[in-house]
């Protein structure tokens, strides 16, 4: 398979965003915040009661899909926001798309423009990548 | 109330103590397991580790930068930005060392809108000896609402 500029990845999906696992996380990270695990706290700024899941597992939604694409070594760079949160519930899928291929003497990289949407259209993810591709694919 | 100015500019340049984290199978397990895949190979770990590896590397947590921004765990803090270098992948069982601090501060106080407050935080993770494996920098923006986001 070679890799082009244009060229969409194949997308990452998780089927439903848990609470139980914002829990988990918030202990791994020893995250104090809680609209991660704190109904009373996002309702009390608008969220309905709904938690928001960690902006680092969002972001590994999406690096979940570059590297089921590339590799899991293949990450270089990544630059992300977080426009939009992602609520317990939420079906999300990562997206993406190659803008630029760099070749360089040990290896070809590729700058790619990725994202996380939630079925309603919401963007919660924005990022730039770069990744190494495999020699096969450069 | 609002922080002054002066004492938020003054982090500027605060170095983390630094320090090592060793990312264990258990952690890396739930980890990937919370972003919805199984372990990677090769006792490769999550590459998402490099949030809190780095902030806990450094040896800092999130409720301490919380607490030099003189907000709180209720606080309204949102985040502008994360960018990740990664030179090297982390692996299970490999131990890091880290150092960091704050780089930067901006506030932004504009009419009909809360104040501002963005710190970036800058962190360089190296293996054993001395190879750099991340670069690690995250801006976070601290917004200053009466009534809401003291220390607690």
């Amino acid at each position: 398979m070679k890799v082009a500029v244009g060229d969409a990845i194949p997308p990452f999906r998780m089927e439903r965003v848990t609470p139980e696992r914002m829990k988990t996380v918030a202990a791994i990270f020893r995250d104090p915040t809680p609209l991660h695990w704190d109904r009373e706290a996002t309702r009390a700024i608008g969220f309905g009661g709904r938690l928001l899941n960690q902006s680092p597992i969002n972001l590994g939604y999406v690096l979940n899909m570059l590297m089921d694409w590339a590799g899991p070594t293949s990450l270089r760079r990544v630059r992300t926001e977080f426009p939009n949160p992602v609520l317990d519930g939420d079906p999300v899928c990562a997206g993406g798309r190659v803008v630029s291929i760099a070749e360089g003497e040990d290896e070809t990289v590729a700058e790619c423009e990725v994202w996380l949407d939630s079925p309603e259209g919401v963007r919660n993810v924005t990022a730039r990548a770069w990744v190494a591709l495999p020699r096969d694919c450069a | 109330m609002i922080p002054s100015e002066e004492a938020m500019r003054a982090l500027v340049g605060h170095r983390f103590p630094g320090g090592t984290y060793r990312i264990e199978h258990w952690e890396n397990f739930l980890l990937s397991d919370a972003t919805g895949i199984e372990p990677l190979p090769d006792r490769l770990a999550h590459p998402a580790h490099l949030f809190h590896v780095a902030i806990n590397g450094a040896g800092t947590t999130i409720t301490e930068l919380f607490r030099l921004a003189e907000s709180g765990p209720r606080g309204p803090v949102s985040i502008d930005y994360y960018d990740w270098k990664i030179h090297a992948p982390l692996r299970e069982d490999e131990t890091y060392r880290f150092s960091g601090g704050i780089a930067d501060f901006t506030r932004s106080a504009r009419e009909g809108s809360p104040t501002r407050d963005s710190f970036t935080y800058e962190i360089e993770i190296d293996d054993t000896s001395g190879g750099r494996v991340a670069e690690v920098a995250f801006r976070w923006h601290y917004w200053r609402i009466p009534g809401s986001g003291e220390p607690s």
